[in-house]
C-alpha cells in the first residue's frame, strides 16, 4: 500500500504544477508605455464592426486609438459580446469596456466612467413593409432586445404599459433578424446604431416613437485604474478640440444623406455574395479562425489526455482516498456544462484570485477539466475491463501493483480505450466552438463576426460547418491510422 | 522436515456468509497435497489465501514460518517464492510466450534479460513447448497455455506451487499433457497444493488428500485412507457420486 502513495503524490503534484503554471503566467501589462486591454462588442455598428476585409473598425475603435495616441498609451482591443465584455471588466480580465455603453447610476456603482463621448437614446425599429409602427400596436407581441443594454432596460420599463413580451439576444444581428423574420414585432436599439444599420440596407425602418432615455455613452474603466480614466478624459478633450472627433463621427455616420450612407454600406459589404465570392473574400479570416481552433484542439487534447490518464489511474489505485479524488473529479467536471465551466474559470475565478486569466489559457483549462473528466472515466473503465485474472496472475508472480499495472494491465487496457480516445478527440475539437463565449477568435466566433457584418448566415455557417467536417475527417483518418498501428 | 505452509483456524466471511470455517492445515516440504470436494466447498478460497490473493477474516497463515497477514510483511517477496497456476491460465495476451515466462524475473531484477531468456527457454523445453517460444498466447491450445503458465511459475524458481483446478477448463484430450508435467514436478520433490477434480491424479500423485465440504476439512489422510476407507459420510457420498459419473 505504501507504494501507491508515491503515485498519488506524483499525480497531485503534476496536476497542481499544470494549473499553477497556467494561472501564474505573468501579464506583460506594466511596461514602460502602458498597454490597456479594452473589451468591445463584436457587432455594434457604427461603433464597432468588421469591414469587408474583416478588419475591425468603428467610431469606438478610431476614437480610443486617437485618445491613446494623444495621451501616449497603447490599447489592445478585444472583441467579445457586450455582456461578456462587462463581465470581463468586473473580473478585471480587461481594463476597460468601450461598446457604446450608456452611463447609468447602476453601472457607476461598479465601474468608473470617462466623460461622455456620444449622446444617444433608444428608438424603436420595425419591419420595413410591416403594419406595425407604433408602441400601442405591440400589445400581445414579442419585442427583441440585446442582453444587458439600455434598450433592454427601456423595453422592460414599458412592457407592462404596452403589454408586450421581450426576448433577449447576445448579438445585435440576432435581434434584427428576429424582427425581419417576423418572430418579433419590433426591437429597441440605440439610435445611431439603428440608423446606421437601416442606412446600410437592413430591412427595418424606424418606428413612430420619440427617442427615449436620452443617454450618454462613456468608457467604463475598472475602479482600480483611476489613472486610465484621467488619461482618457484628457485625450478626449484633445481630440475634440483638434477636430479629429468630428472627423471620426462623420467618417461613419456621414452627413446624413442617403447617397453617403449607401457609400458607407458599400465599404462594409462583401463585393460578391455568391458562396465562392464570400469564401474568397473571407478566406483570410476563416483560416485565422481555423488556426485558433486547431491550436485550442491540439493543446486541449494534450492536457486533457494527460490529466485524464492520471486521474483515471488514481481511480484504480487500491486506495480509498485516491479513488475518492478521481470519482469526485469525474463527478464535478463531467457534470458541469462546458459553457458554465468556461465562464466560471474566465470571469468567476479571477474575481477571487485577483489575477487575470488570458482567454486562451481559460479555454485550455476548461477543456482540460471537462474533456479530462471524460477521459478519466473511460481510462478507469478500460482498466476495469481487463480480466481480473490478469492482475492476479501478475501479482502471484511477485510483481508489485505498479509493475503489474504498467506491464500487464495498462497495455491491454489501452487497446480497449483506443476507440474512446478517438471519440474524445473529435468531441474536444467540436467543443472548442463553445469557447467562442470567451471571445476567442476561433472558427465559430469568426463565423459570428463575419455574419454580423454581412448577414449571410446560411452561406457562412455552411462554410464553417464544412471546415469543421474537413478537419474532423482528417483527425479521424489520423486516429484510425494510429489505431491500426497499435492493434497490429 | 520443515513446514512450508501452516494454516491455523483460518476463517473467511463475506458479510454474513461464512465460506471458510476454521481450517487447520499443514503442508510439509516436498509434500503433494490434493484438495478435493464439491464446488463451493471453499477449496479454491483456501488455496488463494495461501499467497494472499484472498484475505483472511481471522486466523493465521504462516509461509515458511512468516505470518503473511502482518502489515510489515512484503507480500510480493512471499509470492515470488510461491508459484500459482490458475484454472483459466491467465497468460498475458500482450506478450509472447517467452515474454510471459521472463517478465517477472527480469522486472524483479532476479535475472538479466539474457539469463531470463535462457532459463525461460529451458523451462518451456521441460514442459514440451520449446517450439512455441515466440508464439503469442492466443495461438495456443488450452493444454499448451496451461503448460506455459506452469513454466512461467517455474522460471521464478519457487519453493512451492499452488494449482487451482488446473485441468478443469481443458478439453479431455489436453488433460493428460498437463497432468504429465505436474507428475514430473511432484517426482522432482516440488511442494505442491492442488485443488482438483481429477481423482485418478489425486490417488496416484498426492501424498495426502484433504476433503472439503461446507468450508471445513471433513477428512484428511493418505490417498488409500481417503479413497479406500472413507470414514466421513459426506466423503462417502461425494466419492460415490464422482466415481459413478
Amino acid at each position: 500500500m505504501r507504494r501507491h502513495w508515491g503515485i498519488i503524490g506524483l499525480v497531485v503534484a503534476l496536476g497542481l504544477g499544470i494549473f499553477s503554471g497556467q494561472v501564474a503566467k505573468p501579464e506583460p501589462v506594466h511596461a514602460a508605455e502602458k498597454t490597456y486591454t479594452i473589451a468591445m462588442d463584436t457587432t455594434f455598428p457604427p461603433f464597432e464592426f468588421a469591414d469587408k476585409n474583416n478588419k475591425r473598425v468603428g467610431i469606438d475603435i478610431d476614437l480610443i486609438e486617437a485618445i491613446a495616441k494623444a495621451e501616449g498609451f497603447k490599447v489592445q482591443l478585444k472583441a467579445t459580446s457586450f455582456n461578456g465584455a462587462v463581465q470581463e471588466l468586473q473580473a478585471n480580465q480587461v481594463d476597460g469596456v468601450m461598446a457604446g455603453m450608456s452611463i447609468t447610476p447602476e453601472r457607476k456603482k461598479v465601474f468608473a466612467f470617462s466623460d461622455p463621448y456620444y449622446q444617444s437614446g433608444v428608438v424603436m425599429a420595425v419591419r420595413k413593409n410591416g403594419n406595425i409602427t407604433k408602441l400601442s400596436q405591440l400589445r400581445g407581441k414579442r419585442v427583441a432586445v440585446k442582453t444587458g443594454t439600455a434598450s433592454a432596460d427601456y423595453a422592460n420599463s414599458i412592457k407592462k404599459k404596452y403589454g408586450f413580451k421581450t426576448i433577449t439576444f447576445d448579438d445585435s444581428n440576432n435581434v434584427y433578424q428576429d424582427v425581419i423574420s417576423g418572430n418579433s414585432a419590433a426591437c429597441f436599439e440605440d439610435k445611431p446604431v439603428m440608423q446606421y444599420a437601416i442606412a446600410t440596407g437592413l430591412g427595418l425602418k424606424l418606428g413612430n416613437m420619440k427617442m427615449a432615455m436620452a443617454n450618454d455613452y462613456g468608457i467604463a474603466v475598472s475602479k482600480a485604474e483611476p489613472a486610465l480614466v484621467k488619461k482618457i478624459n484628457a485625450g478626449l478633450k484633445k481630440v475634440r478640440k483638434s477636430g479629429e472627433y468630428n472627423k471620426i463621427v462623420e467618417k461613419y455616420l456621414g452627413n446624413g444623406s442617403q447617397a453617403d450612407t449607401d457609400k458607407k454600406a458599400k465599404e462594409t459589404n462583401d463585393s460578391s455574395s455568391t458562396f465562392f465570392g464570400l469564401l474568397k473574400s473571407n478566406r483570410g479570416a476563416l483560416m485565422a479562425g481555423l488556426g485558433e481552433t486547431v491550436q485550442l484542439t491540439i493543446v486541449g487534447i494534450l492536457f486533457a489526455t494527460l490529466v485524464g490518464i492520471l486521474v483515471g489511474l488514481l481511480g484504480v489505485v487500491p486506495n480509498k482516498l485516491a479513488q475518492g479524488i478521481a470519482t469526485t473529479f469525474i463527478y464535478i467536471f463531467r457534470g458541469l456544462p462546458l459553457m458554465v465551466l468556461a465562464l466560471f474559470i474566465y470571469t468567476g475565478v479571477p474575481m477571487v484570485i485577483g489575477t487575470k486569466i488570458p482567454a486562451f489559457v481559460a479555454g485550455i483549462i476548461t477543456l482540460t477539466l471537462n474533456e479530462g473528466a471524460y477521459t478519466a472515466a473511460f481510462v478507469k473503465g478500460g482498466i476495469g475491463a481487463v480480466d481480473v485474472g490478469q492482475m492476479e496472475a501478475a501479482r502471484s508472480l511477485g510483481l508489485p501493483w505498479t509493475k503489474a499495472m504498467r506491464r500487464v494491465i495498462l497495455p491491454q487496457g489501452l487497446k480497449i480505450m483506443v476507440p474512446s480516445f478517438i471519440n474524445q478527440f473529435i468531441i474536444t475539437l467540436k467543443d472548442t466552438s463553445i469557447l467562442s463565449i470567451l471571445g476567442l477568435m476561433e472558427l465559430t466566433q469568426t463565423g459570428k463576426i463575419i455574419i454580423a457584418r454581412n448577414m449571410e448566415g446560411f452561406k457562412i455557417w455552411t462554410m464553417v460547418a464544412l471546415i469543421y467536417l474537413i478537419i474532423i475527417t482528417l483527425l479521424t483518418w489520423l486516429s484510425n491510422w494510429v489505431q491500426r498501428r497499435i492493434q497490429a | 522436515m520443515t513446514t512450508r505452509i501452516e494454516m491455523k483456524n483460518v476463517v473467511k466471511k463475506y458479510g454474513t456468509n461464512t465460506v471458510v470455517r476454521g481450517v487447520d492445515l499443514k503442508v510439509e516440504d516436498g509434500e503433494v497435497v490434493a484438495m478435493i470436494g464439491p464446488s463451493g466447498a471453499g477449496k479454491s478460497t483456501v488455496l488463494r489465501m495461501m499467497n494472499g490473493l484472498e484475505t483472511t477474516t481471522s486466523g493465521e497463515i504462516l509461509i515458511d514460518g512468516i505470518d503473511i497477514a502482518k502489515p510489515h510483511v512484503d507480500i510480493d517477496k512471499v509470492r515470488a517464492k510461491i508459484g500459482m497456476v490458475f484454472q483459466h491460465f491467465n497468460l498475458f495476451p500482450n506478450m509472447s510466450v517467452l515474454g510471459n515466462v521472463t517478465l517477472a524475473p527480469t522486472e524483479l531484477g532476479m535475472m538479466t534479460k539474457d539469463e531470463a531468456d535462457k532459463e525461460g527457454r529451458r523451462m518451456l523445453d521441460s514442459v514440451g513447448l520449446a517450439d512455441k517460444v515466440d508464439a503469442m498466447p492466443s495461438t495456443l491450445s488450452g493444454g499448451q497455455k496451461q503448460r506455459v503458465a506452469i513454466a512461467r511459475a517455474l522460471t521464478m524458481h519457487p519453493d512451492m506451487m499452488l494449482f487451482d483446478e488446473p485441468t478443469s477448463a481443458l478439453d479431455p484430450e489436453m488433460v493428460g499433457d498437463v497432468l504429465g508435467v505436474m507428475r514430473k514436478l511432484a517426482k522432482q520433490g516440488m511442494t505442491m497444493v492442488v485443488v482438483t477434480h481429477e481423482m485418478g491424479f489425486a490417488k496416484e500423485v498426492a501424498d495426502r488428500v484433504v476433503f472439503f465440504e461446507g468450508g471445513e476439512i471433513q477428512e484428511s489422510g493418505t490417498p488409500e485412507q481417503v479413497f479406500e476407507h472413507p470414514k466421513n459420510e459426506r466423503l462417502q457420498s461425494f466419492l460415490q457420486k464422482v466415481l459413478e459419473a
